[in-house]
């Protein structure tokens, strides 16, 4: 069944009580919410993806829900739990929804340790897979959105789930979330992708996500093999994207910068890091325009055999 | 007690087989308490040496998993600051003792596999621990800032002078003189401690102690200096001492023995008690009938610290009045085991007023949990 299907179903208010399990990339969640509000946004970000009422083995336990007590009534609270521990200060609670995506990443980042995650854009065509590192504010989520609509599909716009047993990348396709300066931006380069309602004044500021293209969550578990790694940039008012080749060598320190776990896991990480970034042709590029910054990305990953 | 009534994660940790027939229920609960009480690796590693984890759910073993991770690298960390705590103090002045986690962690015992390990505990005589602690301030070690108060409370009353911490580490150092505090009500000899200790295989200069030493310390942690909630952790190491050690010839004769010359009797009496009744650590009827005479107190206490323990020490979920009742007597005790009337009470009078400050002291603490 599908979260839409599910979501649609006529006794949907049943699923306030037992809770409901989806499947966003390689992780079982088991969400419990009594917000209408946030539902409706889940069906309209993770409609297409595998969900169930019935119990489940999920990796994250989590529940959002409104704060109880006088928060309730007064500068009403949304409270995010994972495991039934509350790791942070409530949102308010029209920030729901942002509340719940977010403490998902921080859930994934904190634990999923069976792979070496990169904070990293990736993306995929023909099978080989394109990553994004960057830290946060260098654009990799805006440049994931733009790619994902031009032909690539959308593997995340955060993670970069590197297995280690195989090398190869897990989609986590999640909503993007876009901030400030980015809504609008996108919102003129992609005109007739779906994005969610803007959530002002949060702790980053404006915040609008944007729905990854269906095909990219139809086919979330569908991994794919590193070919290139570009250290994105955004420099305004840069017209014409710079593009340089790193070092091997380079490149793998800052990849080594990047990872939520590199240190956590130790031998298995360095080991890990080492066969992706002998796998993979690396760069750095400085972009100040979204289709300069594509048609840059098209023309380095061309030449490649598919 | 009836194991059917057990938590989950008390059912998989004495049956590590038995999770083969749990339903996604019970392993949504296990998982989570498992990760609660910091048990969720070692729970994983028992489920494989049970050949066992080919029976999970793919998503359950995930997890069982990834959780290796954390452990390893603490573990690592610990190691680490086991040299530079070497190489910091001269190699002339006399041995330390590892204690805990860091001695299960350098000797390699099979309990390590899996442990969360913050701290890095060392026992020296009381004789060098100033010495100790110059050598590791010039060696870049830092103390945290405590007031004159904290000041006495630590080198007046406590087993340990205040936590020490490399400023570009993330390791506390906590250097002990003896195992309990000097107002504790249990007087365990440190000098016998020494007497049996054993020498670190490749690392001169440093020892652990022996294991029947061993499993009363931990024993003395969890029953007498701590609060006993959120001790699972703890329970566990104790059962997996056992399970380790009492393969060795005349483990079990000398234990009662050694309790009852450290002064250590009752807590080996609740250690054995309830790793057995939890977690169904394999002891002799006849150690356990031994242990219960010598040891145990008066049968209205006995009656009393079963019901309260039962209580406080498996995975609470939600909030039962009978757990956090029991929580709050354990607490109380713990304190009283800790010092006597005349000094606990003023104590506690300067914690809570502290408390109405909104400051955390480190002396507030009952155990560094």
């Amino acid at each position: 069944m599908t979260l839409s299907e599910l979501l649609q179903a006529p006794d949907r208010r049943g699923l306030a009580d037992n809770g409901l399990v989806y499947r966003s990339g390689p992780f079982i969640i088991a969400l419990r919410t009594r917000l209408a509000d946030t539902l409706d946004l889940l069906e309209q970000f993770y409609g297409p993806c595998w969900a169930s009422r019935g119990p489940a083995v999920a990796h994250f336990q989590v529940e959002i829900n409104s704060a109880s007590g006088i928060r309730r009534w007064w500068r009403a609270q949304a409270v995010f739990a994972l495991d039934a521990l509350h790791p942070f200060e409530p949102f308010p609670r029209e920030h729901a929804f942002p509340l719940l995506e977010w403490g998902l990443n921080w859930s994934i980042a904190t634990r999923a340790h069976r792979y070496l995650m990169l904070h990293a854009g990736a993306l995929e065509r023909n099978g080989q897979a394109l990553l994004l590192p960057a830290m946060p504010g260098a654009g990799k989520s805006t440049l994931s959105a733009a790619l994902a609509y031009r032909g690539w599909r959308l593997l995340s716009d955060e993670f970069g789930l590197i297995r280690p047993t195989g090398g190869d990348i897990l989609p986590l396709p999640r909503a993007i979330p876009l901030k400030n300066r980015s809504i609008p931006v996108i919102r003129e380069f992609l005109p007739d992708a779906f994005l969610g309602p803007v959530f002002p004044k949060t702790r980053k500021g404006d915040v609008a996500h944007l729905r990854p293209p269906l095909p990219s969550l139809a086919r979330q578990t569908e991994p794919a093999q590193p070919r290139w790694i570009a250290f994105p940039r955004f420099v305004p008012g840069l017209r014409r994207p710079q593009l340089k080749r790193l070092d091997k060598s380079l490149g793998f320190a800052r990849l080594a910068q990047n990872a939520f776990n590199y240190r956590l896991l130790g031998e298995g990480g360095f080991m890990t890091l080492v066969r992706l970034v002998r796998e993979c042709t690396c760069f750095s590029m400085d972009y100040g325009n979204l289709a300069a910054a594509i048609a840059l990305i098209e023309e380095i990953t061309a030449d490649e055999p598919c | 007690m009836n194991p059917a009534k057990l938590h989950t994660l008390l059912r998989s940790a004495r049956e590590p087989s038995a999770v083969a027939h749990f339903s996604a229920d019970d392993w949504n609960r296990c998982l989570r308490a498992a990760r609660t009480e910091r048990v969720l690796a070692r729970l994983g590693y028992r489920i494989e040496d049970a050949g066992a984890l080919d029976h999970c759910p793919a998503v359950a073993r995930d997890q069982l998993l990834a959780a290796r991770a954390y452990p390893a690298f603490l573990q690592c960390r610990v190691a680490h600051e086991v040299s530079q705590v070497r190489r910091a103090l001269p190699a002339g002045d006399g041995d330390l003792i590892l204690l805990k986690g860091a001695a299960y962690c350098c000797t390699g015992l099979p309990l390590t596999r899996g442990r969360q390990l913050r701290d890095l505990d060392i026992l020296v005589p009381r004789t060098r621990i100033d010495a100790c602690e110059r050598d590791l301030l010039a060696g870049g070690w830092e103390a945290q800032t405590l007031d004159d108060y904290d000041q006495r409370y630590y080198r007046d009353w406590m087993h340990e002078i205040p936590p020490l911490r490399h400023p570009q580490r993330d390791v506390e150092v906590d250097l002990h003189h003896r195992l309990l505090p000097l107002t504790s009500r249990l007087r365990p000899n440190p000098d016998l401690l020494w007497e049996s200790s054993i020498p670190v295989a490749g690392m001169p200069g440093v020892r652990i102690l022996s294991p029947v030493d061993m499993l009363l310390h931990t024993a003395t942690h969890v029953f007498h200096d701590g609060a006993v909630r959120g001790g699972l952790n703890d329970l566990w190491d104790i059962d997996e001492l056992l399970r380790h050690f009492s393969a060795q010839p005349a483990f079990w004769e000398t234990l009662p023995e050694r309790a009852a010359r450290l002064d250590l009797g009752r807590p080996l009496y609740y250690g054995l008690l309830f790793a057995h009744a939890l977690l169904n650590t394999p002891i002799p009827e006849a150690v356990l009938t031994e242990v219960g005479r010598r040891f145990a107190p008066a049968r209205p206490v006995s009656t009393l610290m079963r019901a309260l323990v039962s209580l406080a020490l498996p995975p609470q979920e939600g909030r039962s009045a009978f757990a956090g009742l029991a929580n709050w007597l354990l607490y109380v005790r713990s304190h009283w085991l800790r010092m006597p009337p005349h000094l606990l009470l003023p104590h506690l009078f300067r914690k809570s007023l502290r408390r109405i400050d909104g400051v955390d002291h480190p002396s507030g603490r009952v155990d560094k949990r």
